[in-house]
């Protein structure tokens, strides 16, 4: 079942291509029902996993002679991530409802989502990095085929970059498997003890241009810029994430005395990143670009969290990461939607959506004060460990990191005060405000998720506290 | 019988392709699937003669030739029919190169499928294919003169052609393979001996320069190590400078050169070149027990992906006229099933995973690691991030723009046969690693 998951999709997509190309109406509603049977399956492993350890889901296609095969084991780390995929991939078809040529853009989704359920199940190092390669392509045409104008630029930017760091991050997997000769994340752990410094700054370089840490970032604001919206939730929702597992289980938890000696490098580039982005969103205009430099911004709080290495760290970094996909996921639906309907993507160029949009103004203001970090939100759980994870950590000097909350409130409160207050500009003026039930239901979901997770955080902990159990030992 | 089959089949196959074009075909079919049964069976040129010897790798690549062949053949029409007898005698020749434990027996089966190559280039319908044939002619002649020369010095200090018992350790018998290796490098196109493929490749018709740049080079890179592995195990060091030298020039100029080209046939004749660079390193490594299984994957997958390429470019050139890059603008739209090959063999050659390209890339670069050679496969690695770009070039042209003119193609049956035969080889290799690196652990 696990393999099926996982290779299924591949050609799923090309029979969904191909089968639905006179009538494409049917399509997204075979690509939700695949997406569905991926979320529960990914609910039934959680309901399986075990008090500690991995659950093993099979190994195939075994070579015993380069000890290279594709195991299939599962943690809470990955269940969390399994599940967080799947619900934005049908949070994602949702909120696409309305999107031209749906026999290519539900087929592509649902490739994507093979490979990416690979990255998350597979403990073979080198299938990790087949999978984490695989994500690039359905997600290079979706946004070079139903981006915006410079999508082909941005497309091949985000292709060639994310691909390029990748190298680096081979490289560091095959002297892994050269010192330890062995390709599975178990066992590798246990050989590779002291690894050295060249191994663990290579993948770094791969998964900090995931993630994207400054000076790595570059690609995603253009990324992000000409990606449909639904697209920009699965890149900052899921993508990212890739960057920040990978961290974790790759560096943290595969490499913890290499990692303990470089995790004040790693902790410098999470608060460059956090205060850089920060200040860049703030000066910026374009909404969609503003939101990615907040996306930017909140993965630099992850990498700092995953960089204290303590249970506190990690568990805080994991509520991020799923806050982070919770609560900038509808700000990158709503920008987009904004656009759609005034024709514009400038914040001085909105203004007074509130009357015309009451309902998706209220949904982006919650998801902005989330990002802010108000109370009651996730935001406000995910920024509060963080920093005290960090305090404890690095000690008081670190609060700085808090700043980083100052600036989200400047450019948020900023962008609702310039496009969803104020007077109606002549944009919003001629806009038509209508948006499809299944959007509006996309977006309802989102916000519901924010605030309960926001007063309720204790099912995420909980799953935190299985996945880390492995800190137990240091 | 393997062999035998084969060359028997091309001397009848000319009596058929003037007129019963399909008979010919069934013909040439049935006598790549017969050599590989007799494979199977192992009932190969090992069980008459002392020069040749047969094992589980060596029937591996066979099995990857023949079938290659196969997806070749169907897909000839028109004026390149000739060719099938061509293929049938290529197919021979090349089961014969890639059993024999002979130095002398490989000099003469490389300088047979020179000769083939040769006639195979003759395939000439304008000035275009002449300049083309030309260059090969005169390259080929030039490197069999070289490696003949290297030949000569060998046989004079070597009182065996026997691979297991040659002479390889005296400084003269370095140097004897060395010039010898000089001479091969024209046909697998190292830089800087390179210089006519790029314009070969390019000019000769296309289906031809699928076998020349595809499967006749994955042949020699498997023989030649086979050939050569003796004196690589006596000059280690040597050979670790001279291959990764060698590499890192030819990778980096090819893939350099490849991003200025217009014609898509220069792009895919440097992206050739290239690929003969990465193919180099497990050379380099010989140190490594993956060594071998590196060539054998690299020269696996490249057979399939390399055939490929050529074989789509050779169909889209006749049916909708397309020689430069910007031609292929909005393929998807032209001819859907075209534009699906193409893009997922050109994905295959940049490395992108489950295709073929990457774990033979995989194997190929560890074994390379595996030799302690890092850095070259840092280069080696950051070089196919950048030929990434050109391949990503090509395939924005197929699918993000838009056609410029209203003509479609549909593509024709044998060609669908023989590219879903090339897929499925790239898929098959793609996924599963088992039995290449398990036959061929060193």
């Amino acid at each position: 079942m696990a393999f099926l998951m996982i290779f299924l999709p591949i050609f799923l997509s090309i029979v969904l291509y191909l089968g639905t190309r006179k009538d494409e109406s049917q399509t997204k509603y075979i690509a939700m029902g695949w997406f569905g049977l991926q979320l529960v399956y990914a609910l039934v492993l959680l309901s399986q996993l075990p008090e500690h350890g991995m659950l093993d889901l099979g190994t195939y296609l075994s070579v015993p002679e380069f000890n290279f095969d594709l195991k299939l084991q599962v943690d809470a780390l990955s269940v969390i991530m399994l599940i967080l995929t799947a619900g934005l991939l049908l949070l994602v078809s949702l909120t696409s409802w309305e999107e031209k040529n749906q026999g290519g853009y539900f087929s592509l989704l649902v490739l994507f989502s093979g490979p990416i359920f690979g990255v998350f199940m597979t403990t073979n190092v080198l299938w990790f990095f087949m999978f984490w390669e695989l994500t690039l392509l359905p997600m290079l045409f979706l946004v070079g085929v139903w981006g915006g104008e410079r999508r082909i630029y941005a497309a091949v930017k985000f292709f060639l970059y994310t691909h390029v760091a990748s190298m680096f991050m081979l490289v560091g997997f095959f002297l892994l498997y050269k010192q330890t000769g062995m390709w599975d994340i178990s066992m590798i752990k246990e050989a590779a003890i002291a690894t050295p410094a060249l191994v663990w700054w290579l993948m770094f370089i791969g998964f900090a241009a995931k993630l994207p840490s400054f000076p790595f970032h570059t690609w995603l604001p253009d990324a992000h810029v000409e990606a449909p919206s639904a697209i920009s939730v699965l890149l900052a929702g899921v993508l990212l994430k890739m960057g920040a597992y990978g961290l974790i289980r790759f560096t943290v938890e595969l490499m913890p005395e290499t990692t303990k000696e470089f995790a004040v490098y790693m902790l410098a580039f999470g608060l460059v990143t956090t205060l850089f982005a920060g200040f860049l969103a703030v000066y910026e205009r374009h909404i969609k670009k503003m939101v990615a430099y907040s996306s930017i911004s909140h993965m630099g709080l992850v990498v700092v969290a995953i960089s204290t290495m303590t249970y506190d760290g990690l568990s805080a970094a994991l509520y991020e990461m799923v806050g982070h996909a919770l609560v900038i996921s509808p700000l990158f639906l709503i920008a987009g939607w904004f656009h759609h309907k005034t024709h514009t993507w400038y914040l001085d160029e909105m203004g007074g959506i509130m009357k015309k949009a009451p309902y998706i103004s209220a949904i982006f203001i919650l998801a902005g004060m989330a990002g802010l970090g108000l109370p009651g939100t996730m935001g406000f759980v995910g920024e509060l460990t963080i920093i005290v994870s960090a305090v404890k950590s690095f000690g008081w000097w670190i609060a700085i990191i808090a700043l980083s909350g100052l600036i989200t409130a400047g450019y948020i409160i900023w962008a609702v005060r310039r496009s969803i207050h104020g007077e109606i500009s002549p944009a919003v003026e001629k806009a038509e405000f209508v948006m499809s039930m299944p959007e509006r239901v996309g977006l309802s979901i989102f916000a519901i998720l924010i605030i309960y997770f926001g007063i309720r955080p204790q099912p995420i902990f909980d799953l935190a506290n299985q996945a880390f159990s492995f800190l137990g030992g240091m | 019988m393997s062999f035998a089959i084969l060359i028997i089949a091309g001397l009848i196959v000319p009596l058929f392709y003037k007129k019963h074009i399909t008979v010919a075909k069934i013909v040439t079919a049935a006598a790549f699937a017969m050599s590989a049964l007799f494979i199977f069976m192992g009932n190969d040129l090992s069980q008459f003669f002392n020069y040749f010897a047969s094992d589980d790798a060596t029937r591996l690549i066979e099995y990857v030739v023949l079938l290659t062949l196969v997806a070749v053949s169907v897909s000839l029409t028109g004026f390149e029919r000739p060719m099938l007898a061509q293929m049938l005698f290529l197919g021979g020749i090349s089961l014969a190169i890639l059993e024999t434990t002979n130095m002398f027996i490989f000099i003469v089966l490389f300088e047979a499928i020179a000769i083939i190559s040769y006639v195979l280039a003759a395939n000439i319908r304008n000035y275009y294919n002449a300049e083309g044939a030309i260059k090969t002619f005169i390259a080929g002649a030039v490197a069999g003169g070289v490696i003949l020369l290297g030949f000569a010095i060998f046989s004079v200090i070597t009182p065996s052609f026997d691979y297991a018992t040659m002479e390889v350790s005296s400084k003269y018998s370095l140097v004897a393979a060395a010039i010898m290796l000089a001479g091969i490098f024209y046909k697998l196109t190292i830089v800087p001996m390179h210089g006519w493929a790029s314009d070969a490749y390019a000019q000769i018709n296309h289906a031809v320069a699928s076998i020349l740049s595809g499967l006749i080079k994955s042949v020699i890179l498997v023989a030649v190590f086979k050939a050569f592995y003796p004196f690589f195990k006596s000059f280690p060091s040597v050979s670790v400078l001279i291959f990764s030298f060698f590499a890192v020039v030819t990778m980096t100029l090819a893939n350099f050169m490849a991003l200025w080209q217009k014609r898509v046939s220069k792009v895919l004749a440097y992206s050739s070149i290239a690929h003969s660079g990465y193919a180099l390193i497990p050379f380099a490594a010989v140190a490594s027990k993956y060594a071998y299984s590196g060539i054998l994957y690299y020269a696996i997958a490249y057979t399939f992906m390399q055939t490929s390429v050529f074989m789509i470019l050779n169909g889209l050139r006749k049916d909708l006229g397309i020689k430069y890059i910007e031609d292929l603008k909005g393929l998807s739209k032209k001819s859907g099933v075209y534009a699906f090959f193409f893009t997922a063999q050109l994905f295959s050659l940049a490395g992108i995973p489950l295709l073929a390209g990457f774990l033979s890339k995989a194997v190929a670069f560890y074994a390379g690691v595996d030799a302690g050679l890092w850095p070259l496969v840092l280069v080696a690695l950051l070089n196919s991030a950048l030929a990434v770009a050109y391949y990503a070039w090509l395939v924005k042209h197929i699918y993000f723009d838009a056609p410029e003119d209203d003509r479609t193609s549909t593509i024709p049956t044998g060609a669908l046969i023989g590219q879903s035969i090339l897929l499925a080889g790239t898929i098959y290799f793609g996924i599963v690693a088992g039995q290449v690196i398990s036959s061929s652990m060193m």
